[in-house]
This record gives C-alpha cells, sequence and structure tokens, in this order.
C-alpha cells in the first residue's frame, strides 16, 4: 500500500528572519531582506544588492549550536539552523531522528569556503587550519555533516538540478515515504551567498541592481539571496503510532523537463505546464481545486513570461490567486524550493496569502495579476509551489490543508 | 500493489579509464598507469554528438553525453521516459576555470559558459535537450551516495510506472582541483604506484579514477536486457557489526542465501585502513563466492558504484570473468546467476546491489 505523505514541522532561515516566526511576521509586514551587501567580501558591493542575511560566520554558530572553527561551512550552518528548528518542531525523539532520512539540496555547497581558501588548498607548501575546508566543493558535504552533527544515519541524499533543487528534495522524499522505504524524512535545502554564484549570474546578466519585480511589465532580474528550509515529512501509518497531529500533506507532486535550452525557459512554459499538471494528477484534484500558487517568480523576463504561460495554459480563464515571494528573500537558489514550501505551509495555516511586491504594471504578453495586498481567506485547502531552475527543470509540489 | 521489481537494465553505455565505450568489447585490453590519476578512455565523440553542439561542451560533458547516447543505442530507445544523474564532485573542471577567474580577474570579464557547464545538473539538462526528453529530470550530487539515491528514485518511479525506461547515470571527473584539495586529507596515495598493484600495497589513500556511465533501467524486459537489478542499499558511516546485520537483512529479505551468491563486487579501494572492513564483511559473510575487484582499474571516485554496476551487469550478460579482475577463485558454477556489489567510498558510505541474469 502507497502511504500518504504529512508534514509535522518545518524550520527555516533566510534574509527576513532566522526562524519560521520571524518569517511569518517579515511576511505579514511586507518586510523584505533586500539591501547592500555586508558579510560576503565581493568586489560587486557597492554595484550589487542581494537578499543577504545579516549575521556573521561566529553568530551562525552559536545560533547552531555549534563551536566555531569546526569546518561547517555557512552553507552547512543555515542549514543546520533550519534543520534543528524543523527537528524541534515536529517534536522528534533522539530515535526517531536516527531512523529518519535526510534529503538535502544545494548547488554549490561550501564553495563560499573553498573560494576563500582556494589558494593555499592548491599549495601544498601551505599548511594550516584552512585544510578543514579541503573537501566543501562538493555539494554532498553539507549534507553529510549536517546529518553527522544531528545524528541522522538511515538514509543520505543530496539533490543539485539548480534553482529547482529542494523541491526535489521534498519530492523524493515524499516518495521515500510513499513507497514504505522510510517512515521519516527531513527533505529541503541551504544555500550559502558566495562569489562563485554571484559571478556567476551576474555574468549571465540576470540580475536586477534595483529591488525585483515579479510579473511586473518592467521586471528587470532577480535579486540573489541565500536561506534554508526544512520539513518533516512523515508517514501516516507513523502518525497513527504517535497520534502526532500533522500540519498538512504532501498531496501530490510533478517534476518535467522544459527540454528548451541549458539555462533559458522555454517561451511556451511547456515545462512549467507539465510540472503543475503533473502535481495536480497525483493528487488527484482539478484545476479549480487549487487555491493559490507560489510562483517561481524570479522576475527575470524569460522566466515570469514562461511561467506565466504555463499558469494560463492549465487553468485558462479561472487563474487561482498567485504570488512571487522572490522579493522578500531573493532567489535563494537550491533552498528556494523548500523556503517557499515554508511559505505556503504558512498561508495554509494562517489562512494568508502573501502578496507580490513590487508589482505594478501588467506585463502586456501575459495579461494576468498577481496578489498585491495580503489576502485573508478563511478556507484554504491546496495550495501549488512552483520551482523551476538551469537545464531545463520544472518541479511543482502540491501542498493541502488537513 | 505497486510492483517492487525485479528492474532491468536493457542498455549500458560507459566511459572509462579503461576502453569499455563499445559494449562488445568486455576489458580484452588493460590500460596501465604510473601516475595515479586515471582519466577516460575516450571515444571519437563525433560518433556520438554532432559538431555544432560539441564545440560548445566541456571535455566532461562531452564523455558524458556520449555515454548517455551509447546506452541509447544499446537500448534501442529513441527517447528515455526520464533521466536522472549522479555525480560526486560535480563538473569541477568548468568550477575551477570559473574560480579561477573570479579570483584572479577581480571578479570582472567572466565566462558565463564555464558558469553554466558548472552546474552538477548540466548533464541531465543536455540530454533531457539532445533527445527532447520532458519527463522526469532530477540529479544527485551526493558524494559517495551519488548513483545509490539515483537507483533508488528510478526503482521507486518503475514501481508506479513499471513500462516506461528510465536512463539513469552518473559522471565524475579526476579534476586536478579535487586532487590537489584531497591529498591533502588523505584521499589519494601520496607514492605513486602501478594502478594493477594497487591491491598489493599497504599504505594509505587510493588512487584518482573518473568515468561515466549509463543505463537503461526499466521494470520490463527487452530483447537488449543485459540483467536485472533487484535491490539497493545503503548504510552510512556503520557502527562495528552493523554492516554484518545489515548484508544479512539485506539478504534475507530479497529471500536470498550466502550459497546462492556466484560472484562478490569488492569495492576496495587499495587503502590499507578502509580495505580491512569490507574485506571483513565479505570474509564474514559470502566467504564461499568468486570475488572480482574493479579500482585498479576505474580508479577511486564518488560514483564508482556505476562502473561496479557494469561490471556485474556484463559478468551475468557476457557469463564471463576478465582475469584483469578476478581477485579469488573459490567455485565454478556451470551459469552465473547471482552477484552481489558491496561498494564503499572513503569507509563512510557502504553500498549493497543485489544483481541477477
Amino acid at each position: 500500500m502507497s502511504q500518504r505523505v504529512f508534514v509535522t514541522g518545518f524550520g527555516i532561515i533566510t534574509s527576513i528572519g532566522k526562524n519560521a516566526e520571524e518569517n511569518f511576521r517579515s511576511l505579514l509586514n511586507r518586510s523584505h531582506g533586500f539591501g547592500p551587501i555586508e558579510i560576503l567580501d565581493t568586489v560587486h558591493r557597492n554595484s550589487i544588492s542581494a537578499c543577504e542575511i545579516k549575521l556573521t560566520e561566529e553568530e551562525l554558530c552559536s545560533l547552531a549550536g555549534v563551536k566555531q572553527h569546526e569546518g561547517f561551512t555557512r552553507t552547512s550552518l543555515l542549514g543546520l539552523i533550519a534543520l534543528n528548528e524543523a527537528i524541534q518542531s515536529a517534536n522528534l525523539s533522539r530515535e526517531e531522528i536516527k531512523n529518519s532520512g535526510l534529503v538535502s539540496a544545494t548547488t554549490t555547497g561550501g564553495i563560499r569556503e573553498f573560494e576563500t581558501y582556494f589558494d593555499e588548498l592548491m599549495d601544498a607548501e601551505k599548511h594550516g587550519d584552512f585544510v578543514r575546508f579541503a573537501d566543501t566543493a562538493t555539494s554532498g558535504e553539507h549534507c553529510e555533516r549536517m546529518a553527522d552533527h544531528v545524528g541522522i544515519r538511515k538514509y543520505l541524499g543530496t539533490i543539485s538540478t539548480a534553482c529547482s533543487s529542494s523541491a526535489n528534495s521534498i519530492m523524493h522524499g515524499a516518495q521515500l515515504i510513499r513507497n514504505n522505504k522510510l517512515e521519516r524524512v527531513i527533505c529541503g535545502g541551504a544555500e550559502a551567498l558566495s562569489k562563485f554564484t554571484l559571478n556567476g549570474f551576474n555574468t549571465l546578466m540576470i540580475l536586477d541592481n534595483g529591488h525585483c519585480r515579479p510579473f511586473d511589465a518592467a521586471r528587470n532580474g532577480l535579486n540573489i539571496g541565500e536561506g534554508a528550509a526544512y520539513l518533516v515529512l512523515e508517514s501516516e501509518s507513523a502518525l497513527l503510532t504517535s497520534g502526532k497531529k500533522p500540519m498538512a500533506e504532501v498531496k501530490g507532486y510533478g517534476n518535467a523537463n522544459d527540454a528548451f535550452h541549458q539555462t533559458a525557459s522555454s517561451p511556451d512554459g511547456a515545462g512549467a505546464y507539465l510540472a503543475m499538471k503533473m502535481a495536480l494528477n497525483s493528487a488527484g484534484i482539478e484545476p479549480q481545486d487549487v487555491d493559490y500558487i507560489n510562483a517561481h517568480g524570479t522576475a527575470t523576463e524569460n522566466n515570469d513570461l514562461s511561467e506565466g504561460l504555463g499558469i494560463k495554459r492549465l487553468f485558462g480563464e479561472s487563474i487561482p490567486l498567485f504570488s512571487s515571494t522572490k522579493p522578500y528573500t531573493g532567489h535563494t537558489l537550491a533552498a528556494a524550493g523548500s523556503v517557499e514550501a515554508v511559505f505556503s505551509l504558512l498561508t495554509l495555516q494562517n489562512g494568508m496569502i502573501w502578496p507580490n511586491l513590487n508589482y505594478r504594471n501588467i506585463m502586456p504578453d501575459l495579461r494576468i495579476e498577481p496578489v498585491v495586498q495580503l489576502e485573508e481567506r478563511s478556507k484554504l485547502r491546496n495550495v501549488l509551489s512552483n520551482s523551476f531552475g538551469f537545464g531545463g527543470n520544472t518541479s511543482s509540489l502540491l501542498l493541502a490543508f488537513v | 500493489m505497486e510492483k517492487t521489481g525485479p528492474y532491468y537494465i536493457n542498455g549500458v553505455g560507459i566511459i572509462s579509464p579503461q576502453k569499455t565505450f563499445d559494449p562488445d568489447n568486455f576489458l580484452s585490453e588493460i590500460i596501465e598507469y604510473d601516475h595515479n590519476v586515471l582519466t577516460c578512455v575516450t571515444p571519437d565523440f563525433k560518433a556520438y554528438i554532432n559538431p555544432i553542439q560539441m564545440r560548445r561542451l566541456s571535455h566532461m560533458l562531452r564523455i558524458g553525453l556520449s555515454a548517455a547516447t551509447i546506452c541509447l543505442r544499446d537500448s534501442g530507445i529513441k527517447s528515455p521516459d526520464g533521466i536522472i544523474t549522479a555525480t560526486g564532485y560535480g563538473f569541477l573542471e568548468e568550477t575551477a576555470k570559473f574560480l579561477n577567474e573570479v579570483l584572479n580577474q577581480s571578479e570582472k570579464q567572466l565566462t558565463p559558459t564555464y558558469f553554466m557547464q558548472s552546474t552538477s545538473n548540466a548533464l541531465a539538462g543536455l540530454v533531457a535537450l539532445t533527445f527532447k526528453c520532458m519527463g522526469f529530470n532530477n540529479t544527485y550530487a551526493s558524494k559517495g551516495f551519488g548513483m545509490e539515491n539515483a537507483l533508488i528514485d528510478g526503482m521507486m518511479q518503475l514501481n508506479q510506472n513499471p513500462s516506461t525506461s528510465l536512463l539513469i547515470g552518473s559522471y565524475d571527473e579526476a579534476a586536478d582541483v579535487q586532487y590537489k584539495a584531497s591529498i591533502r586529507v588523505g584521499h589519494f596515495k601520496v607514492e605513486y604506484i602501478n594502478n594493477l598493484r594497487l591491491f598489493e600495497t599497504k599504505t594509505k589513500g587510493s588512487i584518482q579514477g573518473e568515468g561515466s556511465a549509463f543505463f537503461m533501467l526499466s521494470g520490463n524486459k527487452s530483447s537488449s536486457t543485459w540483467c536485472a537489478i533487484r535491490d539497493v542499499h545503503m548504510v552510512y558511516k556503520p557502527e562495528p557489526g552493523e554492516l554484518k546485520r545489515e548484508l544479512e537483512k539485506f539478504l534475507s529479505t530479497n529471500k536470498i542465501s550466502a550459497h546462492d551468491i556466484d560472484v562478490v563486487v569488492n569495492g576496495a579501494s587499495g587503502d590499507v585502513d578502509h580495505d580491512i572492513i569490507i574485506n571483513d564483511l565479505i570474509h564474514q559473510v559470502v566467504a564461499g563466492s568468486m570475488e572480482v575487484r574493479f579500482k585498479h582499474l576505474s580508479g577511486e571516485y564518488s560514483t564508482s558504484t556505476s562502473f561496479a554496476g557494469w561490471l556485474a551487469a556484463s559478468i551475468l550478460k557476457k557469463q564471463n570473468i576478465p582475469k584483469a579482475v578476478m581477485h579469488a577463485h573459490r567455485r565454478s558454477p556451470k551459469k552465473l546467476e547471482t552477484i552481489l556489489v558491496i561498494n564503499q567510498y572513503m569507509a563512510k558510505n557502504f553500498t549493497f546491489i543485489l544483481m541477477q541474469r
């Protein structure tokens, strides 16, 4: 029998808050994390702003409950902070943690530390403390590091599908539960700002130097952000045993590929359409059952048009309320899927739909408008959360009220 | 009730430090190395990639796309229903190129292509684009568990849709940056050795390898079926005695006795400390099976499980064990029916894969 999959806890850290409560307050108060870069050491400090978490490594270590100088990368520290909160919020015992799986996502893992000590690491003559970062240029390092710290051993996996990564973590976790391979999986992603990614996106010329404007006619690119978020997923049978009350259900998911271009979305949103449609199909619901879409909405020319057309194709004339929360947190890359899954859970729990900041004018070739003021609804049933990425990856999650 | 296997390997494509790109050739010629870094023996890429596309691709993307193409051709499938790739260190060569520019040109006038081709999912995206596959697409970058995650993901998809065909593969490259960084933490041997004498060494560390291998996995048999995968299991950082318990449980869950296992593929890496663990396990649980080893031919890398999988699939399909991989010839069964792969990475990530004819 395939198992139903429930969310029993979550944790999050972004530029708008270091836990779920702070993130919720910021969403409620329209306060965003966009501003000058102060922590990352880069020549672009005066020219590119970002949604940076204004905490030093020292402060992050203390929040994560680890000693300094033990070789935790910024990505791992952000991850640990969110992971610890998720574990607490689901009230997991030591034994339950040990028997959990951890599926985490990141694009570049500990590249920030690898780039900081690159010259030293490459010079065999040099010796010192930096050697603890010798293995951080791999995505998987952060997952093992976090698992070791909290004591997870049953199943480990790291996903790296660019900006859709952590939506795929949640999907993989749900699959493991549905297939009776695990009773409990903690899924999400973590991503720290680095020179590598900041410059990567800058060379692609898709960064907006101003505050990003998703779905606006004059949108001009994305803002890069950093953060981490994790969801605790548990099987129906685990909940029957523990009597724990779920927060929501992971009811469906879809993963497809645009197969159009290495870094651009197709002009007709074929991949976006497919991913959303598969999510609805696997949840066994109809388009009219969707109450809100937390869009990928990066505010690039290309993404918003492609995603918007995909939405129009699936929903026709009755398009559900939708918004992008990227102006709050920036694009947290591999963490975006789980960050926005948490925002969607906050939507379901509180009956609140987060406004799309900075929207002014309708896109002439799309003619759909996002939610711009906080909307309160007494009954929200189903929320779609979209995450797309380079390589044509498109993923969509369907989270439902229980 | 959904199906839970077996999962048939209906096509294979592999490019490795040995001459493996021709599916009909099974280690008839062995390549020796004497400098501890084993790099791919590559085919003429023009046979697999069109020249306009090729110009823009990094060396590793060419290797990966060629391996995927060989697999598709071997399986007789034009476009798979889904693509899952795995890697340990990703496209580290392109990552290093971009990083060098960032650091040496004070973050100015950088080459976007290096960045675009540095993302771990670049190969899965490229294969999808090349073969117009809009289906499921995923990439695992889990160090020593990437290929295992990919296989388990694929097997779960096939439980739901057994008639589909998924292209599942891995890539890792012997990048200079990784070598320089990893040798500091004891991943690789300091003294130069001949790769064919790897298992005679008594020192720490292994030799670096690389490679890309793809498998066409389906819940249905086809005319090109090589063998079947019954099950995959991972054990992370086992406590004393745990590996033996987990392996015995793995075999009993799959209703297999140790006696049924004709061949064990041993993922020993030539690291004197690490190999004790896996060799002891084999001695304790499957001492009566024939034992083959492969890391002297492939080198050590995070997704070496795919080389092990290719080796086991080839033995089952061709009913032949090349001399170069034979480590202990403990029996002579009439037919080679069942193979157990036991792989390990850095004595931290352990993998069991059960494969059958």
